[in-house]
């Protein structure tokens, strides 16, 4: 990952907008299909309302991990939709969408990214912390592959297995912590960790192919 | 960085496990919509039919006019980018809160994307009401919500260019439509 410009480093702003104390979740995405890309392509609200379900999260995830802050992600998700539907008369509504929203996506954070770090500078007391003009050039396209399809495999695994994995990877509790957090036999949090991890593996195979 | 690197940092990274918030989905679903009402695209059928008869002039002079079309939207971006910002300072009757907002001109109104947090608890028969406010104390009331801690959607049918002044009251819910003055939060709104 390149950090050339990098002088602040500030923490990552919070993954989730859950309250606190909250259990982290994972929420499955729905699927999409040929009538739901069709009403899409129409401009129908239920087809975009079916393509966001789908693919939402996923388009958050990536523009999360360009932008660093939820208000230009939610922007950037915002604009992707719309500029997947000014591109949707080549939409092959018999195949899965994902890569060529992918591409989309990226390519749509990556201009957000550029747009502000042309922004006028301010003084550097009064720039936030996570400003991405000041933090980090962002990831290359092959990372932001990576990032979208770990994100796709985690949405597909069960709700209780992608929970571990949080805790696991991200809180950094061990799986002892895990197993009295969430009021679980140890072995129960191995045996789901266990099952994650096989799912992962087998759901991202090589990282570098090409985005599903 | 190899693979199983890359698989560690990604599952550590809070990009990865990020849930948007439960409104996005509408303010996308409308963005699109409203998108393609003001730059319906050329169909594809006719233009697969328009491909077939190869690039006559007249096709050309079509293509461009869809590309200023696309373009123009694209760079309006009066659906997809807020237009106001502005960050919200707490006040005496709540030194803790703090917040921020994002204003979006929609042909509905204004949609105003309001992030408050600290704000202190309601009692009982309480709500918290945004306001926007001119220069000369004219208050127009653009929503009611109960969350002391989130972000909420309101909308505005004044804009924020001639009421530039963003405050979060405490109301009373009863008969009186007027504010309370119980402000707990407050802040200038800029155009982008």
């Amino acid at each position: 990952m390149q950090r050339a410009r990098q002088r602040v480093r500030p923490e990552p702003s919070s993954p989730s907008r859950t309250r606190p104390g909250e259990l982290p979740t994972v929420t499955r995405s729905k699927s999409v299909g040929r009538d739901d890309l069709e009403a899409f392509r129409d401009g129908d609200p239920a087809g975009v309302r079916a393509l966001y379900q789908t693919y939402g999260r996923l388009v958050d995830a990536v523009a999360h991990r360009v932008l660093g802050s939820h208000e230009l992600a939610e922007e950037a998700t915002q604009q992707t939709f719309v500029r997947a539907w000014q591109a949707s008369d080549r939409i092959d509504v018999g195949r899965d969408p994902a890569a060529w929203l992918a591409t989309i996506a990226k390519r749509n954070a990556i201009d957000i990214y550029r747009r502000e770090a042309r922004r006028p500078k301010r003084a550097l007391d009064d720039v936030a912390a996570d400003d991405p003009a000041l933090v980090t050039l962002p990831p290359d396209l092959g990372a932001l592959d990576a990032a979208w399809r770990v994100r796709r495999a985690i949405d597909e695994l069960p709700g209780d297995e992608a929970t571990v994995v949080r805790l696991q990877h991200l809180d950094g509790l061990t799986q002892q912590e895990i197993a009295d957090k969430l009021g679980l036999a140890l072995g129960t949090v191995k045996s789901r960790a266990h099952r994650a991890h096989q799912r992962l593996a087998a759901a991202l195979g090589h990282l570098r192919e090409a985005p599903a | 960085m190899n693979d199983l690197e890359l698989l560690d940092e990604l599952l550590a990274h809070p990009s990865t496990w990020v849930e948007p918030p439960p409104d996005l989905e509408d303010v996308v679903v409308w963005a699109v919509v409203d998108a393609a009402a003001a730059a319906p695209r050329i169909a594809p059928a006719a233009a697969h039919r328009r491909r077939r008869r190869g690039a006559s002039l007249f096709a050309v002079a079509a293509a461009l006019v869809a590309a200023l079309a696309v373009g123009a939207a694209v760079l309006g971006g009066g659906a997809a980018t807020a237009d106001y910002q502005g960050n919200l300072s707490a006040t005496g009757l709540a030194p803790g809160a703090h917040g921020s907002v994002a204003i979006t001109h929609t042909a509905a109104g204004f949609r105003v994307r309001l992030d408050a947090r600290g704000l202190p608890p309601l009692g009982d028969r309480e709500l918290y009401q945004a306001w926007l406010k001119d220069a000369a104390g004219t208050l127009v009331p653009i929503g009611t919500f109960s969350s002391s801690n989130d972000r909420v959607t309101l909308w505005s049918g004044v804009s924020p260019h001639d009421f530039p002044t963003l405050t979060i009251t405490i109301e009373p819910i009863d008969n009186n439509q007027a504010s309370s003055g119980q402000r707990v939060l407050m802040g200038d709104v800029h155009r982008r």
